[in-house]
């Protein structure tokens, strides 16, 4: 087990955005959280990740860093790829100066590597496509080899080819780290290809926990209006 | 029904006023631990070299221009205003001690506040803001680096440092506007002009004058940077930061000017 979720409880201004979310991640699969805009999913993550605080429940992780793939890349706009993804390794307090400027070198070309995009360290993020820049924040995201990585909407934006590319990216990264993933998408085709698990969110309740399969399935009202993205059913568009 | 509507109506402004009173509790509270955790940062983030004259450079030679121009220019119109006038009344030779005093009192130390206010402080807040609401501070956060310590740190500690430096540049070229200005005016000679000045200026008014520059800097930087770190809800949100960034900055200077001038002069 790399990560469990253990009765989660989050309310903005009274309103209960997650109520009694519960799950586990191990290490090495990948959990797909879906549901209609405004279900609580992105909370989810920005609750692990510790970006916000939770009101009740339980977040347990067997340690190690947690990284993040923010919708729109978050990549910081005044840097250029290079101090982009060697961020962390430069500034955060127990790793600075760790590395020699070469060292960092080193790891940055291994990390653009592995997202195909080699050789692009002095560009910077406007000089970059939207899944170029996605991909640039695959490698910032494992640069310290993360366990946990939380992906929010990796395909948001972008053509289905590059979706395609940014979905194979997500399970080569799960082989090459082992890392326990967490993926928020609205789209079918990320979970079919990546997802060892899904859990649908419906008004802050978990409407569904099961396989990829079982969800294609439709044997819940549930499931069967998501998969068939349909206007009738239990769950209601504000 | 007409008292109905007057309770009602009280009743709004009694809560449009409790609000806006929460709103500046609240953003005072935020500015002072932002401040307090910039200095956490000068201890726990050392600000390296090129990031700090990255942001001196910022500070100190962009808004040079229109420093200048503003304190320049506002000299030269105290001194043609004055300078004929004080010629005609026999105390020309009060001039330069007059315009001199006023620039290192008063005038250059506000003007280039204002003008830092506008063109360094908005963009401050306004990139800080940009930042927030594109994820970029998250980003930081998840990356286990703080955020004020990174962005806080060189940017306040360059406003302080580089205000001085910007405010005495100013006072020497509104001095010598005036000079230029009372010259053309009045006829008043240069060296009569520079004779006042001289005798018109003491080292406490300079002390006053470089102390109050480093408390705007100071001020200045941490509320834009803190204003835009509380941005939210998009381009909206960053419009919203970078106006209040520059209405509070406006007012804490001249809250600082008053509470030099309280202190230093009465």
């Amino acid at each position: 087990m790399s990560i469990e979720v253990r009765n989660l409880v989050k309310t903005f201004d009274n309103k209960t955005i997650l109520d009694n979310i519960s799950f586990k991640v191990d290490d090495g699969k990948i959990l797909s959280i879906v549901g209609f805009s405004g279900s609580g999913k992105s909370t989810v993550l920005k609750l692990i990740s510790g970006l916000i605080e939770k009101d009740s429940g339980d977040i347990i992780t067997t340690g190690g860093d947690v990284a993040m793939v923010f919708q729109y890349s978050a990549l910081f706009d005044s840097l250029n790829v290079f101090d982009n993804i060697s961020f962390a390794l430069q500034e955060r307090k127990d790793l600075r100066g760790k590395y020699t400027r070469k060292e960092l070198e080193k790891i940055v070309a291994e990390k653009l590597e592995l997202v195909g995009l080699s050789g692009i360290e002095n560009k910077y993020p406007s000089e970059l496509s939207g899944g170029m820049q996605k991909r640039v924040s695959f490698a910032r995201a494992i640069v310290t080899e993360p366990k946990i990585i939380l992906y929010d909407e990796p395909t948001a934006g972008l053509d289905p080819i590059s979706s395609t590319l940014i979905e194979d990216y997500i399970v080569r990264l799960k082989n090459e780290t082992h890392a326990a993933s967490i993926v928020v998408t609205h789209q079918m085709s990320t979970i079919r290809r990546t997802a060892d698990s899904v859990l649908m969110l419906y008004n802050g309740h978990a409407v569904f926990e099961g396989s990829p399969d079982e969800l294609c399935r439709e044997e819940t009202p549930y499931t069967k209006q998501f998969v068939e993205a349909a206007l009738d059913g239990p769950m209601k568009m504000n | 029904m007409r008292i109905y509507y007057k309770a009602t109506y009280t009743y709004k402004i009694f809560r449009a006023f409790c609000k806006s009173l929460n709103n500046l509790i609240t953003t005072l509270g935020t500015i002072v631990m932002f401040g307090i955790e910039f200095f956490k940062g000068l201890r726990y983030k050392p600000t390296t070299f090129p990031e700090l004259m990255s942001q001196c450079y910022r500070f100190g030679v962009t808004s040079l221009p229109i420093t200048l121009s503003i304190v320049g220019m506002t000299s030269v119109i105290v001194a043609m205003q004055v300078a004929g006038e004080m010629v005609k009344q026999g105390a020309g030779n009060y001039v330069g001690m007059l315009v001199a005093i006023l620039m290192v009192r008063e005038e250059a130390v506000i003007m280039a506040g204002f003008a830092i206010i506008s063109m360094i402080g908005s963009s401050l807040a306004s990139e800080i803001a940009t930042m927030k609401v594109t994820e970029q501070i998250d980003a930081i956060r998840v990356l286990k680096v703080n955020p004020i310590h990174y962005l806080f740190t060189p940017r306040v500690l360059a406003g302080t440092l580089m205000m001085p430096i910007v405010v005495i540049v100013s006072s020497l070229v509104g001095i010598v506007g005036g000079a230029i200005a009372a010259n053309l005016v009045s006829g008043l000679t240069f060296k009569a002009y520079f004779d006042s000045v001289w005798f018109g200026i003491n080292m406490h008014d300079l002390q006053v004058c470089i102390s109050k520059s480093f408390a705007f800097g100071f001020v200045i930087s941490l509320i834009c940077c803190s204003c835009g770190m509380e941005a939210r809800d998009g381009a909206k949100g960053v419009g919203l930061a970078t106006t209040k960034a520059v209405v509070w900055s406006f007012v804490a200077i001249v809250i600082v000017d008053l509470i030099f001038a309280a202190a230093c002069f009465y």
